[in-house]
Order: structure tokens, then sequence, then C-alpha cells
């Protein structure tokens, strides 16, 4: 047996990404602040091995109020709320929720920020990004990607937080979660909205870009989104936003002001186009330098790069191991000479 | 092991395209889903965009010549997929399978066929987007590519490394041998105009 890798990090909420260097046969995960404290019904210890049920682990949890004499007691993690093992060279594809099936998406609302209601319970935490499918009155919809649940999010509904306002909203559909991006950076994204401002043109992407201020993007829009005047053009990114709950855009220096309207594609168009049309996207095609330095932004931040990985996600929360916001949490993966596991 | 190696290097550059290249789907088969199948319709528009942005062609025309059954091949650009297209590719209007070419001297070996200005380039590590469609179906990306459109560029001194490392290096009672390899490559798309992904959905 062996520790490969040893660390700690401040919690902030959200669920962590621990990145591996090489794989892992064990993780045993400490809240300090959990265990110092006088408080109740906290996870303060977390335990994973191969061979638990993935999403899961074991943990202790500590009771009463005193921190001298505590009641411990040890139990299964509730699931999806412990230890996820990640692999970047596997298939990105959660299962699919089927439209019938437990988790099917019973309507699509009309709102400013469309929110997609589930039944059963959806298990999504803010940021997670889903994929949707066989929208019934919003087939635009099918097979795009979207960000989801900062705006909304409960067991059951949703939000598609970047996805422009529906005429019509949507009924029933499929979906399935994407638990990651695709490897290589810089990576192309879809466009819901443009919107001039000034000079410039502000541009709105339905998954979280990443994209940063001096990146040179080529902008493609078909005919079906109207806005074809930006079709084909290049510009530079002068300033991004990437609040979660109404952002993630970026500005580029292209003068838009004079150019039809851009306009999501409506289920009547989906229609008249036979169900079939190419994306509006975003495609970075280098850096400006320029801008970059003006930025402080390193000018190499856009190499192609492989972000692939193998680690694993620790679920926020009371009784997960990435804890509550401000815990500090300490970690370490061990690997095994020998595992044996039915 | 050498098999393996180039294996990689080709899923890392298709990775790559599939993650930054610019798309385009076919949109005038029939099939009902987003992206609809391959049709020369869809080849034509690739073609005319690559050409529109002043795309080199990779390969030379194929002059007719008097045999029968073969087809002059115009020059072309390569255009790089899943072996399960070749099914799809038989079923698209003037498609001229490689043992029609006239001359045989010239076919590369993964070599499938040719639609119009695209030759196509099959391989079992084509790239596939699993469940991408509107309709959740496979999408298969066929990388339509132009000269220089995109280079793998080795790290200076971590080019490849073929190891072997005799049994007597792993332990006292010297009862492994093992062999690998190495190395340190990144694939860029030199200019995103002269390389589309074009992304298809089977019949």
């Amino acid at each position: 047996m062996a520790i490969i890798q040893s660390g700690s990090f401040t919690a902030n909420g959200s669920a962590q990404v621990i990145r591996i260097r090489s794989d892992f046969d064990m993780i045993r995960v400490l809240n300090f602040n959990a265990g110092a404290q006088a408080t109740d019904d906290l996870g303060y210890e977390f335990y994973f091995q191969r061979g638990m049920t993935n999403g899961r682990g074991m943990l202790y949890t500590k009771l009463g109020n005193t921190e001298a004499n505590n009641t411990v007691t040890f139990g299964e993690i509730a699931a999806n709320a412990g230890f996820t093992i990640l692999d970047t060279s596997g298939s990105p594809l959660a299962a699919l929720n089927a439209v019938g099936g437990a988790n099917e998406i019973t309507a699509i609302s009309n709102a400013a920020i469309p929110v997609a209601t589930n039944s059963g319970a959806n298990g999504l935490v803010a940021g997670d990004v889903v994929r949707l499918y066989t929208v019934t009155n919003a087939g635009q919809l099918n097979g795009f990607d979207f960000t989801v649940g900062y705006n909304t999010l409960s067991g059951t509904t949703f939000s598609l937080d970047y996805m422009s306002q529906l005429a019509v909203a949507g009924t029933t559909a499929a979906w399935r979660k994407i638990k990651w991006d695709p490897i290589y950076y810089p990576r192309h994204r879809y466009i819901t909205s443009i919107t001039s401002s000034g000079s410039s043109s502000v541009i709105k992407l339905s998954v979280t870009h990443g994209y940063k201020v001096g990146q040179l993007v080529r902008v493609l829009v078909p005919a079906i989104y109207d806005m074809v005047e930006m079709d084909n053009l290049v510009g530079t990114i002068t300033a991004i936003d990437t609040t979660p709950t109404s952002g993630n855009t970026i500005t580029v220096d292209i003068d838009s002001s004079s150019f039809t309207a851009f306009a999501f594609p409506s289920a009547a168009d989906y229609a008249a186009a036979g169900s079939a049309f190419s994306k509006a996207m975003v495609v970075p095609i280098g850096m400006d330098t320029a801008e970059a330095l003006s930025a402080s932004v390193n000018e190499l931040s856009d190499a192609t790069f492989n972000d692939g990985f193998i680690g694993v996600s620790l679920a926020a929360g009371t009784l997960s191991p990435a804890g509550q916001n401000n815990d500090v949490i300490y970690y370490e993966a061990i690997k095994n000479d020998i595992t044996v596991n039915p | 092991m050498g098999v393996a190696l180039r294996q990689t290097e080709d899923q890392l550059t298709a990775n790559m395209l599939a993650a930054t290249a610019a798309q385009i789907n076919c949109v005038n088969g029939s099939n009902g889903d987003n992206p609809t199948e391959l049709t020369l319709a869809d080849v034509n528009n690739v073609t005319q965009t690559l050409l529109g942005n002043n795309a080199k062609m990779f390969l030379s025309s194929i002059e007719g010549e008097n045999k029968f059954g073969t087809a002059p091949v115009r020059n072309a650009y390569f255009a790089l997929c899943h072996t399960d297209m070749t099914s799809q590719l038989q079923n698209v209007d003037t498609f001229i399978q490689q043992s029609q070419y006239p001359n045989q001297q010239r076919v590369l070996d993964s070599e499938w066929g040719a639609v119009g200005n695209l030759r196509f380039l099959v391989s079992s590590i084509g790239y596939i987007e699993q469940n991408a469609s509107a309709l959740n179906a496979n999408v298969y990306d066929i990388f339509c590519v132009a000269q220089e459109a995109y280079a793998c560029i080795d790290q200076d001194g971590a080019s490849t490394q073929f190891i072997y490392r005799p049994a007597v290096y792993s332990g006292p009672l010297a009862l492994n041998v093992t062999v690998g390899y190495k190395f340190a490559e990144v694939p860029r798309i030199l200019n995103d105009a002269w390389v589309l992904n074009l992304r298809a959905t089977l019949a």
C-alpha cells in the first residue's frame, strides 16, 4: 500500500474534483472543521474503496454538540452524496432519463430562463451539464447541451441557465447528464443569443464557456438563426461575464448593430427546416496577444492542451466529503499493490 | 505496440478535432434526425465551404481510363470517419468505391471511396459522439481536412521512445519483462477555416 497523493483544500460549498496522478484504490477524507467544532451531526471522516457503490462511501458522523465524548455513528453515505470516480478517457454520458421513465422531463417552461420539470429525482447540482432529446413542442432544443441549476434547482426542477426564452413551452423530453467536457481545450461552444452592444457584440453560450479575454474566435451563424451577417466573422474577446446565474457571455469586437437580429430557432423554424439544422457556434482560433497582455491574461492560455484526468469528485454537504463552505478538508489517496474484489 | 502507439496518436488528434473544429450538420437526409444521414448535397456543401476558404486539396484527380466499371475521381480533400460509415457511404449518390478507381496505384490503404471532392478514409477508431443527435442516436464525425489544416507537434526532446526492460530490471528474481512507449505530442488546428467536422447519423 502506498499513499500516492495527499493534500488539502478549503471548501466552497460546491462539489470538489481532485485529480489524482495515477489510479487509486482507496481515499480517506478528514473534515477538520467538522471534527473540531461543537455542532451537531457533522460528517467528519469519510472513506471510499473500489468495490463500493460509485457516488457513495462510508462516513463517521459526530453527534451531539460538545467536542468531548461525542457519540459517533458510522454508516454509508447517501446516494450521489459521496465519492464519484472520474476517468475522462471513458464516456461522459450518464444514464438516459427516457420519456415515460422515472425521471423524464414533463415540462420546459417559457419563462425568461426556461425551467425544466422532471418526475422522480434529478440528482443534479448547480453547474451540471444536461443534454436534451425529443422535446415535444420545442424540438429545436434536441441534442443541445445546457448548463443547469444556477437559477432554479430542486429534485424536480432545474433551470436551463443560459437558454433564451421559449415562445412555446416544451412538454415531455428525455435527458441525460454530461459528466465532463471534451478533454481538449480550447473548445467550441454553441450560441443561444447574440446582442449588439455599441460597436461590440455580446454572445451567450449554452454551456459554461471557459474562454479568456484576448482569445480570437470565429462566429458561425447558419441562416436559421437570422443573423447571417455575423456568419464566419472573426472577433477578439474583449470581455467575459462568468456570473453563474445570468452571465456566461463573451463580448467580441464585432459591430452587429446593423445586422439582422439574432433569433434562436423556434419550434416552427425547426419543423420548416425538416428537423435538421447546424448550430450557431463559436470556434476558438487563436490569441490576440496585445489584447491578452492589456488584460493581464497569459498570452499562451489559449494553447491546445489535453485536460483529461483521472480522479474523484467529492460531493458537498454536511454529510458529504467536501463539507460546507470554508471547511478545511484533508485527503489522502492510496494505491494498493494487490486488490482483490469479487 | 507500434499499432497501439499510432492509434493513440490518432485518437488524441480526433479528440482535439471533435472538441475544437467548426461543425456542419448533415441536413439533407430523410431519417428525421438532426443531423441526418450523409447525402451528396451535404458533401457539396462542405466542399463549397472549404473552397470558399481557399483550402487546398490533398489529392489530385485520377483520370478516367478505358476500363469497364471504373470512373474518374476528382481532386479531393480527405474525409476521416469511422468504419460504421462504410455501409452509409455505399448509399450516397455518385459514390465511387475505391475498387472502381481507374488507377489503383494511388489508392490509400484505409481509403473506402469517393463522393464528389471528398475521399473517405475509414478507421475503427474514427470519432463517434455517443448519443449526441436529436433522437439520442450516435453522431459520426467526418473530419474534412485540407492541406495544412492541422498538425501534430512533437515536444523537443520527447519524441516517441520504445522502452524495453529485460527481466533483470524487474526485481531480484528477474520475473517480468516490460515493454512500453511514451511520447509528448500535441495536435493543433493551424487554420480553422481549412477543417470542418461534418456530423452525420446513420439512415
